[in-house]
């Protein structure tokens, strides 16, 4: 059974409508990309899945629980979904340290001590130890994408989203990026991501999920998409230069 | 120099009243600062209520507030209460006539700092599955705050300056006792010139205070 299982999904705002009908799954340890241009509704089927939108219809199961219905604790939905923000939304009055034990704390109870470890353990991991007495003002913006990794991770999430990870970086940056998510799919996090970024997709994952106009319109290989899909807009945006002209 | 010794001699034979005057002044101010950030506090965290009713009573209370001389509510309670059957001590009536007001300019002191976050931290702390109420303890609050430092500050130094107007409901605070001073004997410049000196000396103390709070709190990136 997938771990994100997408199906009817509508999201309305006001008579415009934003997602017309998506269909799609997250298997467990897949690193799943969603691309498509600007506007298309990628950020908001993010947020439908742990309810920051409403979606309008449809029905959007994690881990075989349906999040729209009426026993659904929201707050312990979206624990359980990690979500790195495009402009990566540090806590500013925080440090690198306080950012990823807040939730440690105050939403899973543990002990200043406990969190804490909890805490240097996953900045650790993503090369951020060091950096744990910094504010987020005094940090670049890769490492605040990892502290915000690191806060997503600590959390013991069943999946972690990502909102266009490298629209607020340095394109240079965009391979360190596409290493940092291969591996931590190697580690066995389950990742979803969204961007118009090419190059991080191409770095990333085989096979994408091309969002327009709120309906995907295909899910295949990148060369397939750029070379022989037959619509020559979708062929254009994968980087066919004959489309393009 | 005329009438100097006779002033200085009123001065000293008043001064145990003038100095109780003054124990009151400070009493007042430290009370309606606390209470006024406080109940400001409160006005604040209900300003953002996701009621639009709740949102509306409180931006009614914060004009209301502003829009009102200080003067015309202490009356209004002390002197117009009683025609009610509600008769307040002075001490109370300018304890709760101030915190009311003052929490007004806090709470839009507050509401100010707040439109300079970041929405997107707000946004961040649903996601992380947060509720309200941690949001504005954990997030809103601690940056508000310390946005708000110089604002609130400046409010307390007001507070002292304004604690003045309590004398006109007959609370025997310093200026009360400066204002007996200068009846006793008519020398009103030297009195009233001893009066500002004073409250001078207290708002230079708050000030360098304020600086000092504004230094412990101030951090990378917030802004100040």
């Amino acid at each position: 059974m997938a771990l994100i299982q997408i199906r009817n999904l509508v999201k309305k705002f006001g008579t415009h409508t934003v997602l017309d009908g998506v269909n799609f799954d997250l298997q467990k340890g897949e690193m799943k990309v969603v691309m498509g241009p600007s506007g298309c509704g990628k950020s908001t089927l993010l947020r439908c899945i742990n309810r920051l939108v409403e979606p309008t219809s449809g029905t959007i199961l994690v881990r075989d629980q349906d999040i729209m219905g009426p026993e659904v604790d929201v707050r312990a939905l979206r624990q359980s979904i990690g979500f790195v923000f495009q402009q990566f939304a540090l806590y500013r009055h925080l440090t690198v340290l306080g950012n990823v034990v807040l939730g440690l704390r105050k939403l899973r109870g543990m002990s200043r001590a406990e969190a804490e470890a909890q805490a240097l353990f996953q900045l650790n991991h993503l090369e951020m130890a060091d950096h744990r007495d910094k504010y987020p003002s005094q940090i670049s913006g890769g490492q605040k994408q990892r502290v915000a990794i690191a806060r997503a991770l600590a959390m013991d999430p069943a999946v972690v989203v990502f909102d266009e990870p490298t629209s607020a970086l340095d394109p240079v940056m965009v391979r360190e990026v596409a290493e940092l998510f291969n591996r931590l799919n190697q580690e066995g996090v389950t990742l979803l991501c969204v961007t118009h970024d090419l190059a991080l997709a191409s770095q990333i994952a085989k096979r994408v999920i091309f969002l327009d106009q709120g309906v995907i319109r295909a899910d295949d290989t990148l060369e397939n998409l750029a070379k022989h899909h037959p619509n020559a807009q979708v062929r254009a945006f994968f980087g066919d230069k004959e489309a393009q002209s | 120099m005329n009438g100097w010794s006779g002033f200085q001699r009123d001065l000293l034979e008043q001064m145990p009243l003038i100095l109780a005057g003054l124990r009151q002044t400070l009493q007042l101010t430290v009370i309606i600062s606390v209470t006024g950030l406080l109940f400001g506090l409160v006005v604040f965290y209900f300003s953002n209520s996701p009621y639009r009713w709740v949102r509306s009573l409180i931006q009614g209370y914060i004009s209301f507030f502003i829009g009102t001389p200080l003067i015309v509510l202490l009356f209004l309670m002390y002197y117009g209460l009683p025609q009610w059957g509600l008769k307040l001590s002075p001490f109370l009536v300018a304890v709760i006539g101030f915190t009311m007001n003052v929490a007004a300019y806090n709470a839009a002191y507050l509401t100010t700092a707040r439109n300079g976050l970041d929405p997107s931290e707000i946004e961040s702390a649903r996601a992380q599955g947060f509720g309200r109420g941690q949001i504005f303890r954990w997030i809103t609050l601690p940056q508000v705050l310390r946005l708000s430092v110089p604002a609130l500050t400046n409010q307390c130094i007001g507070n002292l300056k304004d604690s003045s107007v309590a004398f006109l409901i007959q609370y025997t605070e310093f200026f009360a006792r400066i204002q007996e001073l200068a009846a006793t004997n008519f020398q009103f410049f030297k009195a009233y010139l001893l009066a500002a000196v004073v409250y001078l000396g207290l708002v230079s103390i708050l000030v360098l205070m304020a600086r000092q709070v504004e230094k412990w709190t101030r951090l990378p990136g917030l802004g100040r």
